[in-house]
């Protein structure tokens, strides 16, 4: 069974040349091929498939029976509060965004990040509002570890689903250790349950601002764990070609 | 003797491949997605009657024959064409409740069209869901058809639709074959129907 399964994929290994070809035929029957140029597959190793979707799976129900009802029981709170909540937690995250566009030498974005956080800072009042918003010299120019990595060649490695975090790969999973460094969380003398709990209180603020996204996903997808991955990995590829 | 020669020009002007006829991407888009939001934002149009206008908007903008051809990718070639006829009618009902799933929770937000890029037979035209916490930008691909441009793709945040379904797509059909991804995608778009018919009704 397992040679089997060997050989099956090294019969798909190398079947991926002949898929390229058959990919030119297709353009020929369609007129010119709208994707010229372009990687169509989306490429991720992912041999501890049944581990992850065990956790997509504990993740799942955590979404639909604990993270959502809260989100949707907090949702009392007035939106406008809310949103200067996520823009509180945001704004604190700025050294990982703010570092992550150093080691990557964007010195200009990094410039524009430091702007963004000295207006939100001072203007916004501690974070609450986002003036830079309005400005389109100030947009949010997102990056962190994982990014930083990727920016430099480094492979996502295989994917990994993480227990309550979700999609992520052994890179940006190690990312995601370098950027904790960087969370001014980390040096507030909280415990790291307290920590958590900060963590939690960010995302069901989060959610409750979301517009069912994942429900969205699950009833568009045949597959939603397949769905989640190949989208993860297009959306960092996406950021680190930013 | 001139109208002649008038009239002689504006036929090879009409018979020109890419001519410039053509209305920009731009306007093509906005245009769409305008009038798929009043029907969305129209309290007086409900079910059936609701969603036949919406699937003919899309449908006239979107070319769902093309996009089946590239997320089928090289099962496109194995299929038969009774296979292929299936997965276009049931993928193209999927694509639009997918697509119109979205601009219905963008229907109070303010969407800005921000300019399009023309590259020969291709085309994209950038926009910008501004929701009050964050921006989604929204790309759509347009592909030249005469004097016309159909969208075969959207790109949310970097997810390209087709490159997805054809990622998942393309690994369902290794497993199970095309004829166990037709099943699967019959049943999808049926659980969707339920939804909607759970959701009006």
């Amino acid at each position: 069974m397992r040679v089997r399964l060997f050989g099956l994929i090294a019969l798909v290994i190398l079947s991926q040349g002949t898929m390229a070809m058959a990919q030119t035929d297709d353009a020929a029957a369609s007129g010119p091929d709208p994707f010229a140029g372009e990687e169509l597959e989306v490429h991720i190793a992912d041999p501890l498939q049944p581990v992850n979707r065990g956790i997509f799976w504990v993740n799942d129900k955590l979404y639909f029976y604990l993270l959502k009802p809260l989100a949707r029981g907090y949702r009392i709170v007035p939106e406008p509060v809310r949103i200067s909540v996520g823009n509180v937690f945001d704004n604190l995250l700025f050294p990982v965004r703010f570092v992550g566009n150093l080691l990557q030498l964007k010195a200009q974005r990094a410039g524009i990040e430091a702007g963004r956080f000295l207006l939100n800072s001072t203007l916004g009042l501690a974070g609450l509002f986002d003036p830079a918003q309005s400005l389109a010299k100030l947009q949010p120019q997102p990056e962190d570890f994982g990014q930083t990595f990727g920016n430099y060649g480094i492979g996502h490695g295989f994917y990994l689903v993480i227990p309550f975090f979700g999609p992520s790969s052994l890179r940006d999973g190690v990312g995601r250790v370098g950027d904790i460094f960087l969370d001014p969380l980390t040096y507030t003398g909280l415990t790291t349950l307290e920590q958590a709990g900060v963590k939690g209180f960010d995302r069901m603020n989060g959610l409750s601002l979301d517009k069912d996204t994942y429900e969205q996903i699950k009833h568009d997808a045949l597959d939603p764990y397949l769905f989640i991955r190949d989208a993860y990995v297009q959306h960092r590829q996406a950021q680190v070609e930013e | 003797m001139i109208k002649r020669f008038l009239i002689l020009l504006l036929i090879i002007a009409c018979t020109l491949p890419g001519s410039a006829l053509a209305a920009p991407p731009l306007d093509l888009v906005r245009q769409t997605v305008n009038q798929v939001l009043e029907v969305l934002r129209n309290p007086a149009l409900v079910g059936t009657a609701r969603r036949e206008r919406l699937s003919a908007l899309v449908r006239a903008r979107f070319d769902f024959a093309l996009m089946s051809q590239w997320t089928l990718g090289p099962f496109w070639r194995q299929a038969d064409a009774s296979q292929k006829e299936r997965f276009i009618t049931l993928y193209s009902d999927l694509l639009e409740t997918s697509y119109l799933g979205k601009v219905e929770s963008y229907t109070d937000e303010k969407i800005n069209f921000l300019g399009e890029k023309i590259d020969g037979e291709r085309a994209e035209v950038e926009t910008v869901v501004a929701t009050k916490s964050a921006d989604i930008p929204l790309t759509y691909r347009l592909a030249r058809q005469g004097d016309d441009w159909k969208v075969y793709d959207v790109v949310i945040e970097g997810v390209s639709l087709v490159r997805n379904y054809r990622s998942s797509f393309g690994e369902i059909a290794r497993k199970d074959g095309i004829d166990g991804l037709l099943k699967q995608l019959e049943q999808k778009v049926k659980a969707q129907e339920a939804d909607r018919g759970r959701k009006s009704g």
